[in-house]
């Protein structure tokens, strides 16, 4: 046998081993490296945990909003009079129609006047929103309507109370227009304080039976929107116009997408800064470990082989990061799904569907994607500087000559 | 000993760019090394010893000329075909030994047949044998910075012999080692060189190794100035 044939016939280790080498090699040096591998996949392993959590707040704070303005507010959809715009005040006065004969299952009716009421003396616009005390599409406390027994029985919201220093019970003086303009004006009972997450139904509202406010509007089988509940079904109804769930969320909705790009910026700045740190070690490691690199090829691997043993100890970096923020990171996520964050109290009163605490959403799709995120990027980074590797002289790299 | 020649060295310059021109490191140097022989490359610093050994290692191509070595002109081979050259069929041994830091003496040795896939009992065993063969079979678990500078050398000739290849080319081996452990290493590699028949080439200004030497190719200035074969050296 020729020396010649000799190389020829020598066989060459398969590409999955040549990958499983390059990953126990990488796995070798890391362990090797002490801190300065610590360093990396801690701070990797924070990003890791923080982008989840604040993606997992910002989705449990909207879901928890939209779920509460669901069981609130919204119901299945709502159906609204042609000329009434929720966002219009001036379409109050004349935004509301007959309620229609037949098709209004699974609707609850509401009429919505403008009034003033005078607690301690002092005039303060309302809206008062006769409601079907019978409904049960929504978590207003109704019933508490029908077991009053006062004449003007009122329920209104923890926001609503505490503003004009009303408690249950109280009566209040509340003057309101019939249908033809002429002012009118009687107490109130408050029959109950509901609390609720959200505003819309609370502030600068009042909430009374629906006969009896047709009754002291002379305005008697009107409603301003109905209320759907989720076996309705839709109907053409002339002069009404419904509004689906996912239209009435349309801006709950765009404010998540809005704090989701501010997300995304955050955590591509967190990102950035990890991978800074990555790109650091990887040309760090690439101009002080140039004798290595030299003997690795000396040895006998090839330089695309040690170009991968460099970017498997990247990628293994973020494997690591990722480990090491699931064993610190689920508990955490596990206590604050369990027990929630608390809202400040100031998110209150800035008029946002809030819960008392937010219960953040981390879905496996949030872990797994923010994972698959970071070790891609992660591995895409590695390799960049280890390119550098592809085009050295291995005798510059055993004199560690490079600059 | 067999009559071809395992390396050849035909009419090999070596020219490096410096700033605007160009230095030469080698100039015309013709040379042929057989199967089995303990030769040495001598000559002052900057004579061209490691140019020339890193050119028969494959690490570096000349500029002109050709470098034979097992049968492949060292200048027309892949990145590839060269890391498969090395793998298989040449081991160095460095001035500065150049152990993996990370790895265990144990590791050290093994790296070379990690890449040749073989399988992890055999792999085992041919560490082991080559361990012996330097005398450090007891040292196999401890990390090469808590040996010294002589068991790391030896470390490193087992590391190169490990895969029992053709060549061993040792740049410097006893630079920077103490009398004592020089002449450890140097009849640690003579007694290689019998019993495995391995061709074994130094660059080297020691005369320790020299006294080990059959044949002494003295450079001066990138040029061959004598090549003498020792028919008794010295330490034989």
């Amino acid at each position: 046998m020729t020396a010649n044939s000799k190389i020829s016939t020598r066989s060459e280790p398969p590409r999955g081993a040549i990958t499983r080498l390059a990953f126990h090699l990488a796995y070798k040096n890391l362990m090797g490296a002490g801190l300065r591998t610590w360093l990396s996949v801690g701070i990797l392993s924070f990003v890791f945990v923080l982008i989840i959590f604040y993606q997992g707040y910002v989705e449990g704070f909207y879901q928890n909003s939209i779920d509460e303005n669901i069981a609130w507010e919204y119901g299945g959809g709502q159906l609204l009079y042609k000329d009434y715009d929720p966002y219009d005040a001036f379409t109050l006065q004349d935004g509301h129609g007959k309620i229609p004969a037949t098709d209004t299952k699974d609707l609850v009716p509401i009429l919505i006047r403008q009034a003033s009421i005078y607690p301690q003396g002092r005039l303060m616009p309302v809206l008062v929103k006769g409601i079907e005390v019978a409904q049960n599409t929504v978590k207003l406390p109704t019933q508490l309507l029908q077991q009053s027994s006062a004449e003007y029985p009122v329920i209104i919201g923890k926001r609503m109370a505490a503003s004009v220093n009303l408690k249950k019970g109280d009566q209040v003086m509340l003057r309101w227009r019939d249908k033809n303009g002429s002012f009118d004006a009687g107490n109130v009972t408050i029959a109950g304080i509901f609390d609720t997450d959200v505003p819309n139904v609370d502030i600068g509202q009042i909430w009374m039976p629906l006969k009896k406010l047709w009754a002291m509007t002379d305005m008697k089988g009107q409603a301003t929107l109905f209320i759907a509940n989720n076996n309705y079904e839709q109907k053409n109804l002339p002069k009404w116009k419904f509004k689906t769930q996912d239209e009435l969320l349309t801006g709950i909705r765009a404010l998540e997408k809005m704090d989701k790009i501010t997300g995304v910026i955050i955590y591509l700045v967190l990102l950035a800064i990890a991978m800074l740190a990555v790109f650091d070690t990887q040309v760090l490691s690439i101009f002080r470990r140039q004798q290595e690199i030299g003997t690795y090829i000396s040895l006998g691997m090839t330089r695309k082989q040690v170009l991968g043993l460099f970017t498997a100890e990247g990628c293994m970096h973020s494997i690591l990061g990722v480990l090491v923020g699931f064993i610190y990171g689920v508990p955490i996520f596990i206590y604050f799904t369990r027990q929630g964050i608390g809202t400040p109290a100031a998110v209150d009163n800035l008029g946002i569907s809030a819960g008392k605490r937010i219960f953040p959403d981390f879905s496996p799709e949030l872990i797994i994607g923010t994972a698959v995120l970071i070790i891609v990027s992660t591995t895409i980074v590695s390799f960049l500087p280890a390119r550098k590797i592809a085009k050295m002289n291995p005798v510059d790299a055993l004199k560690g000559k490079l600059q | 000993m067999e009559n071809k020649n395992i390396i050849s060295i035909e009419h090999v310059t070596k020219r490096y760019p410096v700033g605007d021109g160009e230095f030469t490191a080698l100039s015309d140097i013709n040379l042929q090394f057989k199967k089995g022989e303990f030769s040495g490359l001598v000559g002052p610093s900057g004579s061209g010893k490691t140019t020339l050994l890193n050119i028969m290692g494959s690490l570096d191509s000349p500029t002109e000329g050709k470098a034979i070595v097992m049968g492949r002109n060292v200048a027309e081979l892949s990145h590839k075909e060269s890391a498969q050259l090395r793998n298989l069929h040449i081991g160095f041994v460095f001035q500065i030994y150049n152990l993996l830091p990370v790895y265990t003496v144990f590791e050290n040795v093994e790296f070379a047949l990690l890449l040749q896939n073989i399988n992890a009992s055999r792999r085992k065993k041919m560490v082991m044998d080559a361990l012996e063969w330097v005398g450090l079979q007891d040292m196999a678990d401890k990390k090469p910075s808590k040996i010294s500078g002589g068991e790391g050398q030896r470390v490193a000739i087992a590391r190169a012999m490990v895969k029992r290849p053709e060549i061993v080319l040792a740049d410097e081996p006893t630079a920077n080692l103490d009398a004592k452990n020089a002449h450890t290493i140097m009849k640690t590699m003579r007694q290689l060189n019998k019993e495995l028949n391995t061709t074994f080439l130094f660059s080297t200004h020691d005369e320790k190794v020299m006294g080990y030497l059959n044949r002494m190719i003295h450079l001066e200035d990138g040029k061959v100035r004598k090549d003498e074969p020792i028919e008794k050296p010295q330490y034989a």
